[in-house]
């Protein structure tokens, strides 16, 4: 390796760390190096030591983090792991994954300057880096606003501001995507390939979006178990998927479907939508997905729009508003959920989704129109009498927790509650059907995250609520974790049958799940039908900051209107497009959908 | 006799506790949690008063703080007054009206009635109204006019205070307290301490607020009794005691990761690497700067000279 390239370059030599009092290594025998103006994109399943070497990585190991470090970080010929933290910040920035608790003054400028501010640097330097970095970021024309009025993707790139200001070479990013919605997720990876492509900045994005960076990265790493299994560009790193599948760690939808029809895509594996489109316009998939849409449309029977249970519906809201500080959060909203039924509500942040179901328990009060639960209408504030019938899953699922032991936490709802008289699922079931058998007196802060999710649902059901509310359930999740996120709802639906009303920004995986997807943009519904039928309407959902599914995205892009009810399951396109590529169709029966303009 | 005395003794108890159960009352249903956030939170805007020097208006709250010290209680409404002005220039939102508005008046009505009810003047003491025996042995003998005035200058000198420092929470950025701080060489550690308390105060009422919700949405009963249903006040009491107990675990553990992170924040922006910190603020004197110094010279040099030549002085001893 040449001296010119190893001036600019991070290395991680030979890394393993363990935290004090830690039984194993988080980290072990970690070798990685990031080059100036490269982006990596490194991901893995929850707990396989991704955060703890962004930590080692930007030196917060062992400055600040304190266990047992072995082998080094190096920047060039400079050891970071003895360096103070402000010193190995102005080489290695880290962004971490909350905006909120990295933001600590009040306005956008006066954030961006904290940094130099504190390096003692000239007035006219200061503001040089700030016009920069707000100007990099696109953050320019908020630069006095308050952090308070930011919405989430600004809040980030707010933040990578700031950690620029330091003036680092190499930047480091812990799931900076977690909390945003598409649009904002794609600001901020817009933000980032500018640096990496006009500044020179080396970029390391940890994340479980691997659909949302894949075009973007130069190189993919894959971790598991405290060690990097995989360090390759994206194609040759997606050209086997047994790796992947080990680790437990999700693909590119787009990957996927171009190992499931082998030869559609050329010799060059497709990283996103459009690489995937271009590579099979005017080719027999193309066709073959023209033929198969056709055969689904024919089959459609139920006309659009008609109510298919002709029962009272569950939940209902007529012609609902909700104002604050005189602003419209929710508009003349008019919905009916039936029983049974799962309707995903979908929307960029501040659509006014979590208002929308938060109504359903009281929470908020409607400024016009009435909330019903089984044709009784929700009293605002009367949280408690309502939580009976509606589960409200927040999705902060660590703060509906308050016992000291997971039998205790299932049995909290009854102490001012009678125990339901038929419930489809008793607090010994619970513990059965949630997995916590044998962990009845563990403490839940004893649980990993996805266990104290679990117990925080499974509280909720023993009260046998009639629908249940998920507010973000899926957030921050890896793959793994979200399946069987996913199949335990699926087994809580077979069991109890209980409705599910979901909001979320995971339209890959939860939102492609659910039966129905209703689309709120800036507090009115926007459209409301069968998944299948929403996710075709690209551009709509675009237009209200909402991205479709990849695989949705590129029958829309091939097809047009005539893709018609897409088809949301690698499996399920590449059976169609096979099938009518042998002549021999299989159909499916897509639903009713009504978009609203 | 009896009945006589039974209707003093109940008038005498409505309003010894009026007074205390209404407030809180009339704080939550006014206020609450989300007004309290609003309170706090500064509102970027650009008026005369944001412009202001920071240092003036450092200077401001401690300079009204002490006239309000040196005045009897005529001259201290006039400072009181003084200090509404400049909320006129600043035109605040709604919401944050109806919260001063509150803020103000509470504290006004719970000094008003507090002293009225246990300040004893020397006699002869004109009562307003004069407390049963059957009551007096708690302590007050009953509301006294002149306690009553008295509990009203307490509560002007608190208010000068609170306006004051109200005022300028709402029109000034954090960073500008912490330069100000700075210019008067006061450590970078006490304009950090308040950066982040102003900062993290709102998230912190919001994540309250939070974790309130969650504990009613896993079938806690937070339900409030009528106020006519007294027997089942005081199991509410107890139940929202229990409550705040249970909401300390998720409460402090979030804040324990949050500040961790903030920690290692504040360390990789390089706060504490150096004595002396730089300032992207750069401020000029304007005119408006200089009417505002003028102002407030003004009136504590004048204050000093009239509290000299015993002009609305307080009397002590």
């Amino acid at each position: 390796m040449s001296e010119a390239r190893t001036a600019g370059e991070l290395r991680a030599d030979d890394v393993s760390f363990a935290y004090v009092g830690a039984a194993r290594a988080s980290l072990r025998h970690v070798n990685l190096s990031v080059a100036p103006g490269e982006v990596i994109l490194i991901t893995g399943a929850s707990g396989c030591g991704k955060s703890t070497l962004a930590l080692a990585l930007c030196g917060l190991i062992p400055s600040r983090v304190h266990g047992e470090l072995r082998g080094r970080v190096m920047f060039g010929a400079t050891p970071l792991s003895g360096m103070k933290p402000h010193e190995a910040s102005q080489l290695v920035g880290m962004v971490f994954q909350n905006p909120n608790l990295q933001l600590i003054n009040q306005t956008v400028q006066s954030e961006v300057a904290f940094g130099p501010e504190n390096l003692a640097l000239p007035q006219p330097e200061i503001a040089a880096r700030v016009d920069w970095c707000l100007d990099v970021t696109g953050m320019a024309g908020m630069r006095t606003a308050a952090v308070v009025t930011l919405s989430g993707g600004q809040k980030q790139r707010t933040a990578i501001a700031a950690t620029l200001a330091m003036r680092p070479r190499i930047l480091v990013l812990d799931e900076p995507l977690s909390d945003l919605d598409p649009v904002g997720a794609q600001e901020v990876l817009a933000t980032l390939q500018r640096l990496a492509r006009n500044g020179g900045t080396g970029v390391v994005v940890i994340e479980h979006r691997v659909d949302e960076v894949a075009p973007w990265a130069d190189r993919v790493v894959l971790m598991d178990d405290g060690g990097i299994v995989l360090d390759q560009p994206p194609r040759a790193a997606w050209a086997e998927p047994g790796p992947w599948r080990a680790a437990g760690v999700g693909i590119p939808d787009m990957v996927r479907l171009a190992h499931a029809v082998p030869g559609a895509f050329g010799s060059r594996l497709p990283l996103s939508v459009v690489e995937a489109a271009d590579a099979v316009k005017d080719t027999w998939f193309e066709a073959a997905l023209a033929a198969a849409a056709a055969e689904r449309r024919n089959a459609a029977g139920v006309p659009a729009g008609q109510r298919p249970d002709p029962r009272p519906p569950v939940l209902s809201w007529d012609g609902v508003s909700v104002e604050f500080d005189g602003k419209r959060a929710v508009d003349d909203v008019t919905l009916a959920v039936d029983e049974g039924e799962w309707v995903a509500l979908i929307g960029a942040n501040g659509s006014g989704k979590s208002t929308l179901t938060g109504l359903t328990v009281g929470l908020g009060k409607p400024s016009a129109g009435v909330v019903r639960f089984r044709g009784r209408p929700v009293r605002p504030g009367k949280v408690f009498d309502h939580a009976a019938h509606v589960a409200l899953l927040l999705q902060a699922a660590d703060d509906m927790l308050f016992e000291t032991t997971v039998r205790k936490e299932l049995e909290f709802g009854f102490r001012f509650r009678a125990r339901p008289e038929d419930p489809v699922l008793d607090v010994p079931e619970a513990v059965e059907f949630f997995g916590f058998a044998g962990r009845e007196a563990d403490s839940p802060w004893e649980l990993s995250q996805g266990g104290r999710q679990r117990l925080a649902l499974a509280a909720l059901l023993v009260g046998a609520p009639g629908v249940l509310v998920l507010d973000e359930p899926t957030t921050g999740q890896d793959a793994t974790h979200m399946r069987s996120f996913l199949r335990l709802l699926d087994r809580v639906r077979a069991r109890t049958g209980i409705t599910i009303v979901t909001v979320t920004h995971d339209i890959r995986g939860l939102a492609s799940r659910a039966a129905r997807v209703v689309l709120l943009g800036e507090g009115q519904v926007r459209a409301d039908g069968p998944t299948s039928r929403v996710f075709a309407m690209s551009g709509d959902l675009i237009r209200w900051g909402v991205l479709a599914p990849p695989l949705a995205r590129l029958q829309s892009e091939l097809l047009g209107p005539a893709a018609g009810d897409v088809l949301l399951e690698v499996d399920e396109l590449a059976s169609a497009v096979l099938a009518h590529r042998r002549g021999t169709a299989r159909v499916t029966s897509p639903g009713s959908g009504v978009l609203r303009p | 006799m009896m009945n006589s005395l039974f209707a003093q003794t109940v008038i005498a108890y409505l309003l010894i506790f009026a007074v205390p159960m209404v407030l809180p009352v009339l704080f939550i249903k006014m206020v609450g949690l989300s007004g309290l956030r609003a309170l706090v939170t500064y509102e970027a805007r650009d008026t005369p008063l944001h412009k202001l020097d920071p240092r003036l208006k450092v200077l401001y709250p401690i300079g009204m703080g002490i006239l309000s010290i040196l005045f009897t209680w005529k001259f201290m409404l006039m400072v009181f007054g003084l200090t509404i002005l400049p909320w006129f220039w600043l035109r605040p939102s709604r919401a944050k009206i109806k919260v001063l508005m509150v803020m103000i008046i509470g504290p006004a009505i719970a000094g008003f009635w507090g002293q009225g009810l246990y300040y004893l003047p020397p006699p002869p003491i004109h009562f307003l109204y004069q407390f049963p025996w059957t009551m007096a042995w708690l302590g007050s003998p009953g509301i006294t006019s002149y306690g009553m005035i008295f509990g009203l200058q307490q509560t002007a000198r608190v208010l000068v205070t609170v306006s004051t420092s109200m005022l300028i929470l709402v029109s000034t950025d954090v960073g500008d307290f912490t330069w100000a701080f700075e210019r008067f060489r006061a450590p970078p550690h006490v304009g950090f301490a308040l950066t982040a308390a102003l900062r993290f105060l709102p998230e912190m009422i919001t994540r309250v607020s939070l974790v309130f919700r969650a504990v009613e949405l896993r079938g806690y009963d937070m339900s409030r009794p009528r106020w006519h249903q007294f027997n089942r006040w005081p199991e509410y009491a107890k139940r929202l005691s229990r409550c705040v107990i249970l909401v300390t675990v998720p409460l402090l553990i979030g804040t324990l990761r949050g500040t961790a992170t903030m920690a290692m924040v504040a360390d990789a922006r390089g706060f504490g690497a150096t004595k002396r910190r730089g300032s992207l603020r750069t401020h000029k004197t304007t005119a408006v700067d200089i009417w505002g110094y003028a102002i407030l010279a003004v009136l504590v040099v004048g204050a000093l000279v009239l509290n000299h030549l015993g002009i609305g002085a307080r009397y002590y001893g």
